[in-house]
């Protein structure tokens, strides 16, 4: 039989090709282009092949560890290159934007369904019980947060929707983006919970604004309110309700694997959330900006509002319902 | 087979015996049929790797509010889109990165790869990231590391969703050193995994103190026919046989 060193001084010439020719790719740098080195890989992929047949061989004779080791390294970086898939790059984004991100809702409409059904009913429901007993939203927020509510969203206000005048729409921009898709990205984490943490998070987020609503409207300032929220709602909590759709069929898919272990199919649940990830943050940035730049200038009239609002909400509707049908 | 732990040196099935190794190798088959081994990593390294990041985040962040403080309004969004950039995009740009790891995971000799062993994907490394929100809950990652200390492949509920394993990257084994050892026949038949532990001891000899290798000889002192004996002659002998069995007449 070979002995180790024997082995080893046989291959020892491909191997130290094969680790040259590897270092050189991990060393690649694609943007570069002009001045990288052309690609061996025809000869790669050979020397990757007699690299694995040489560590079965390593395996079944048990040679020794530095062998095997040297021949697992190797292959396994080989592995790595050859293999590769990159899915992330400008045409893919286009491509996301255009078709794949609003197909992949259209896919997940059972669950887009129930999660929006799970955000509107608390709405609505506590929007009617505080607009009739107004004290109720005592149970939710404390007085000072509700005196705050109050005073962003009066008449007075130069700008809608915040607490102090010092502070800008630039700042209240980066502030939406971080909290908002805080609040997104929770809705879909919630899923791993058998899907309990969306319904929570959903559920808490629309009762939160309906109680809002109501006692902002029971108060009177139902006009600063609505014309503030209407047109970036139109991104903001579609965004949410598709992040929480995403943790909804999450959660289904731990609860009802079908024919898949529960671990495949949780593994791919969140692989095929992971467009929607993607158009959620998208839409979320949109709405910051306009919830900041747009929502909440004081000088503009309701009328406007409630116009770029329709125009808005009928982008948004369309977009889902009808963009890259053709490519379905 | 695909990311099932195994247990090296074993029969795939029947029960554990003596022979098995105890081990938390997680197995991945390639399209060439040839096992890779990756080497899940616990919660310590982990912990090591999430501050050293935590503090690299925290530095840029107090960078990022130096230079919002000068700029004002525009500063302070700048500040608060940092502060956002630094909690969700820090750890998916580095994992995309041909190392496949944040700088605090490089420091520890870690790296987040695929089941399969195939570098981490863009959706895999948004969605295990994302899932942190999860992983975080009750209270500072307690699901995580609940998660890690009672999985034998160590993930987090995120790297259970996404699909992904926290691994050490390999570094090279030495060989085993031949200065002033003569090869010497072993006096008895050994099997292929005697060979190699036999080995494996010579190459581990010079990171050891020299009392803790005569121990470890002593164990194998049939090899050389010194059964029952121990010392640095054995020793010495016991190492001869080791290159021996390497190839060296």
């Amino acid at each position: 039989m070979m002995t180790p060193l024997q082995f080893e001084q046989t291959y020892a010439d491909d191997w130290t090709e094969l680790e040259a020719l590897l270092e050189a790719m991990a060393a690649r740098r694609p943007w570069r282009g002009a001045d990288a080195p052309p690609l061996a890989s025809a000869r790669i992929a050979a020397l990757y092949r007699g690299a694995c047949e040489h560590l079965a061989l390593a395996r079944a004779r048990s040679y020794p560890a530095h062998i095997v080791d040297r021949l697992e390294r190797m292959t396994t970086s080989a592995h790595q290159i050859i293999y590769h898939h990159r899915e992330l790059g400008l045409a893919r984004i286009g491509r996301m934007a255009a078709a794949e991100f609003p197909a992949a809702v259209r896919a997940h409409g059972r669950y887009v369904a129930l999660a929006a059904a799970t955000f509107l009913l608390p709405t609505i429901v506590l929007a009617v019980l505080v607009y009739r007993h107004p004290e109720l939203i005592l149970s939710l927020v404390d007085s000072a947060t509700v005196s705050s509510f109050e005073s962003m969203y009066s008449r007075s206000a130069d700008s809608i929707g915040r607490v102090r005048e010092a502070t800008t729409d630039w700042m209240m921009f980066g502030y939406y983006i971080r909290h908002n898709i805080g609040v997104a990205f929770q809705c879909f984490a919630g899923g791993l919970f058998a899907g309990c943490g969306s319904v929570f998070f959903l559920a808490y987020n629309g009762a939160f604004a309906g109680a809002l609503g109501g006692y902002l409207t029971q108060r009177g300032l139902a006009s600063t309110f609505f014309s503030f929220i209407v047109t970036h709602s139109a991104f903001e909590v579609t965004a949410i309700v598709l992040a929480g759709a995403a943790g909804l069929r999450v959660g289904e898919s731990l609860l009802r694997p079908g024919r898949m272990t529960r671990r495949q199919a949780l593994v791919e649940a969140t692989r095929d959330s992971a467009i929607l990830l993607y158009g959620v943050a998208g839409m979320l940035l949109v709405a910051a900006a306009v919830e900041a730049f747009w929502s909440s200038a004081g000088w503009l009239p309701p009328v406007v509002k409630y116009g770029s609002a329709a125009a808005c909400w009928t982008a948004v509707i369309a977009y889902f319902g009808l963009q890259g049908r053709r490519a379905d | 087979m695909i990311g099932s732990p195994t247990r090296s040196s074993s029969t795939p099935e029947g029960p554990p015996g003596a022979t098995d190794v105890l081990d938390t190798v997680v197995a991945a088959e390639t399209p060439e049929g040839i096992l890779l081994e990756l080497r899940p990593a616990g919660v310590t390294p982990r912990l090591y790797a999430f501050l050293l990041d935590w503090m690299v985040r925290l530095v840029l962040m107090y960078a990022a509010w130096m230079v919002a403080a000068v700029l004002g309004g525009i500063g302070i969004a700048f500040g608060l889109i940092v502060l956002f950039a630094l909690e969700w995009l820090y750890p998916v740009v580095f994992e995309l990165t041909p190392s496949g790891a944040t700088p605090g995971k490089r420091t520890f000799g870690l790296k987040v790869v695929m089941d399969n062993g195939l570098p981490v994907t863009a959706a895999a490394s948004v969605a295990r990231n994302v899932l942190r929100v999860a992983d975080f809950l009750p209270f500072v990652y307690g699901f995580a590391v609940v998660s890690v200390l009672l999985r034998r492949d160590c993930k987090r509920l995120g790297d259970v969703a996404a699909g992904t394993i926290v691994v050490y990257d390999r570094r090279a084994v030495s060989p085993p050193v031949a200065e002033g050892v003569e090869p010497r026949v072993p006096s008895m038949r050994l099997s292929p995994g005697a060979q190699a532990a036999v080995v494996a001891l010579a190459a581990r000899a010079p990171r050891l103190s020299g009392e803790r290798v005569d121990e470890l000889a002593a164990l194998a002192a049939p090899v050389s026919g010194d059964a029952g004996n121990s010392g640095p002659d054995v020793t010495r002998r016991v190492l001869g046989v080791a290159q021996w069995l390497v190839g060296r007449r």
